[in-house]
């Protein structure tokens, strides 16, 4: 038995050499024809899905090319989506509509395509239909973007009205948030804006997603701290700015606040310390400028005129040093343009990634890059660049890809399909002494079962013997099928040539409006400088009176 | 008299103040209006050209299932999760016959995905016809909040025609042990 099976064994060696062998020969094959039956359509529903999670919507759309059902026509929209095909996917999304599933998503999304286009009637519409539809985070969002048209029309009653449909959560917090942004521009005290801020704090809990629910709270503790702080509830808004996190975006002006509400209460000496942690921050963040200047105020009503004098001077020469550093950074954006400047060379790649998330508030330049990317034109004019980027990339990557298939395929032709006929002769003799092999072994086993591995080998060698019978046909095509790739490849590197060129030139339109908002961003930043600048000195002037004054005062008695 | 000679003058100032604003606002409107419709137009150039890419992709992708993986060849395999929240997918790797073929770090948005239905394709490529060891190792933090590594292996018959082997994973309470079971589409 075990001579039988270590005869097995070298032979199913011999059929996987005569495999590979006939591997080599084998002419390129047939493109994957997927039927197109129920469960088909799932499972390119399923994998587009998860194509489309892994942020690969090209793919997504390939794979759903002609499949028909609801299921990979709600992928095929989202791919769409992702792939800039915004009138394909409208189609789509219309009759998803009007079918069984995704209704309330579908309507989401065309009620965000008819906001981008302007129709804020079609887009309530659209929001209404999917808040009605829609479930669980869809109709949330729903919801939230219905309150948010109405504060864009002014309506602040109406939009309360539905927020208080929602459910806790992320969307109803951000809901709130906005709520308490439009109290604050219409009411003259803080109270309205407080209530929906405190609202929005408890909402905010119930997000389950980490990152996410932890970014929105900092800004929401911020926000509401500082209107306690100007109802002059100190005591509670030190208590709001304690809760913000330290490894938070927003902490720099959390302190200078902090600090702020710690000097109403005349605590300068703790005020101090809030503001002396804010300073380490870069000046591109709001709030660290005027902790620098709290810094001389603090000493200045604590009675150290001399300490005072040294933290002004000390703040002058940090904003001076900062507009050196603007004007650097804007020569460097007419230079090598913002992207490079601004987006690429913040990323820096010296660090460690485990030094990566604490060294990020600290650099300057990601701080500018941060508080950059904070306005929605900016974000709009980055993400342009940015897609163009990835489709560069991608095409040059097809386009290697394809260069070296088209080398590949060109010397399959150069070689003589004779000689592979040579070798079929010797293979097809070699398959016909397994086979006998085969059939040897199998008689020796008698009535006992065959095993496993001998059935398999049995049914390797069949495939390797049809394989071997259909290869003088599939060998005449050869030709005409590897012609007919490299036929393809050739149009499709035209193709890649051509859209190479065109992403080249709209790189360059889109780099030169990136370049525009990012030195309106930079000049902004220096006048906020200059203006910093302009505080201190007239401190220092305030000081060098009062303290020339008390030296007359002095010199008199 | 006076009065209203004041009130006409001021009038008359409210109304030169009113049409130089009027005049600012349509000055601004025209200085922002070729932004705007540069920015319009821009983003619909890259809209169009996106489109055109994914057209292009579609092409390259059938081109590359014809040249690279030949049906008669080609195999496959996809990850699935048989039930939602048992497991939360820390990374993949997949080894054919010990040569190590694919691997994968998940992300919120991919674990999300497999929990609601996804699939993902975990390797396409080629072997030749007979059998092969197709092994997996799985890292993941289970539902009793373990973190756990487990390998699995699947012997499997490459027969003529494209074959895509399934990976489903499953894990049960109380222990929350993997399950790796692995089929065939048919």
């Amino acid at each position: 038995m075990d001579a039988d099976v270590r005869m097995s064994r070298s032979f199913v060696r011999n059929v996987r050499f005569a495999l590979v062998a006939v591997g080599v020969l084998t002419v390129c094959g047939q493109n994957v024809a997927f039927a197109g039956n129920a469960t088909e359509v799932a499972r390119m529903a399923a994998l587009a899905q998860f194509d489309l999670a892994a942020g690969k919507p090209r793919l997504a759309l390939a794979r759903t090319e002609g499949s028909q059902g609801e299921s990979v026509a709600w992928q095929r929209a989202r791919a769409l989506m992702g792939t800039g095909q915004v009138v394909r996917a409208r189609d789509l999304l219309e009759r998803q509509l009007q079918g069984q599933t995704h209704r309330g998503d579908a309507a989401l999304i065309l009620g965000r395509i008819a906001n981008s286009e302007g129709d804020a009637a079609g887009a309530s519409r659209y929001f209404d239909t999917a808040a009605r539809l829609g479930f669980g985070e869809t109709r949330q969002q729903a919801l939230y973007e219905l309150a948010a048209l109405k504060l864009g029309a002014d309506d602040p009653d109406a939009a309360g009205q539905l927020l208080a449909k929602m459910e806790p959560g992320y969307w109803a917090a951000l809901g709130y948030m906005n709520l308490a942004g439009v109290y604050s521009i219409r009411d003259l005290n803080a109270a309205r804006p407080l209530v929906a801020l405190r609202v929005a704090l408890a909402m905010s809990e119930q997000d389950a997603m980490g990152e996410r629910s932890a970014s929105l709270r900092s800004q929401l503790l911020v926000r509401v701290g500082y209107l306690s702080y100007l109802q002059e509830d100190h005591e509670k808004a030190i208590g709001f700015f304690e809760q913000v996190p330290l490894n938070s975006y927003h902490m720099p002006r959390a302190l200078y606040l902090h600090g702020l509400a710690l000097a109403a209460r005349d605590n300068h000496r703790a005020a101090m310390q809030s503001w002396h942690r804010a300073r380490k921050y870069p000046l591109a963040y709001p709030g660290v400028e005027d902790a620098w200047l709290g810094m001389g105020r603090g000493y200045d009503l604590s009675g150290y005129l001399g300490q005072a004098g040294e933290a002004y001077l000390a703040a002058n020469a940090s904003y001076e040093s900062e507009r050196v550093t603007l004007k650097k950074l804007a020569a460097r954006i007419e230079a090598d343009g913002a992207w490079k400047a601004l987006i690429l060379d913040a990323r820096g790649s010296d660090a460690q990634w485990f030094l990566a998330d604490s060294r990020t508030l600290t650099q300057p330049r990601m701080a500018y890059l941060l508080q950059f990317m904070e306005s929605s034109v900016a974000q709009e004019a980055v993400s342009r660049v940015s897609e163009l980027v990835d489709l560069k990339l991608y095409l040059a990557e097809k386009q290697q890809n394809l260069i070296v298939w088209k080398t590949s395929l060109r010397e399959r032709l150069a070689t003589d399909p004779g000689s592979a006929g040579m070798r079929w002769a010797g293979l097809a003799d070699r398959a016909e002494t397994l086979r006998e092999q085969v059939q040897a072994l199998a008689q020796r086993q008698g009535a006992k079962s065959v095993p496993d591995e001998l059935s398999n080998t049995a049914e390797t060698l069949s495939a390797v013997e049809n394989a071997l019978n259909a290869l003088e046909q599939r060998l005449a095509k050869r030709d005409a099928q590897i012609a007919a790739l490299v036929r393809r490849a050739d149009a499709a590197l035209t193709n890649i040539q051509s859209l190479s060129s065109q992403v080249a030139k709209l790189q360059e339109r889109a780099e030169s409006s990136l370049d525009r908002v990012a030195l309106t961003f930079v000049s902004d930043q220096d006048k906020r400088m200059a203006f910093a600048l302009d505080k201190t000195e007239q401190q220092i002037a305030h000081l060098y009176e009062y303290l020339a004054l008390e030296a007359l005062e002095r010199g008199g008695q | 008299m006076v009065a209203t000679e004041q009130a006409r003058v001021a009038t008359a100032r409210v109304s030169r103040a009113g049409q130089n604003a009027l005049a600012a606002a349509v000055a601004l409107l025209i200085v922002m209006t070729p932004a705007l419709t540069t920015a319009d137009d821009l983003n619909s150039d890259i809209n169009r050209l996106k489109a055109q890419v994914a057209d292009l992709a579609g092409e390259l992708y059938a081109l590359e299932e014809s040249i690279l993986h030949p049906a008669d060849t080609q195999v496959a395999v996809f990850l699935t999760l048989a039930r939602k929240d048992v497991l939360e997918l820390d990374s993949i790797e997949l080894f054919v016959n010990d040569t190590p073929v694919s691997s994968h770090l998940y992300t919120d948005r991919e674990r999300q995905s497999l929990q609601q239905g996804g699939v993902q394709q975990l390797y396409l490529g080629n072997v030749p016809h007979g059998e092969h060891e197709l092994r997996a190792v799985l890292t993941a933090r289970t539902g009793n909040d373990r973190y756990i590594r487990r390998e699995a292996e699947h012997r499997f018959q490459k027969r003529p025609g494209e074959s895509r082997i399934q990976l489903s994973l499953d894990a049960r309470a109380p222990d929350y042990e993997p399950r790796f079971l692995f089929s065939e589409w048919k």
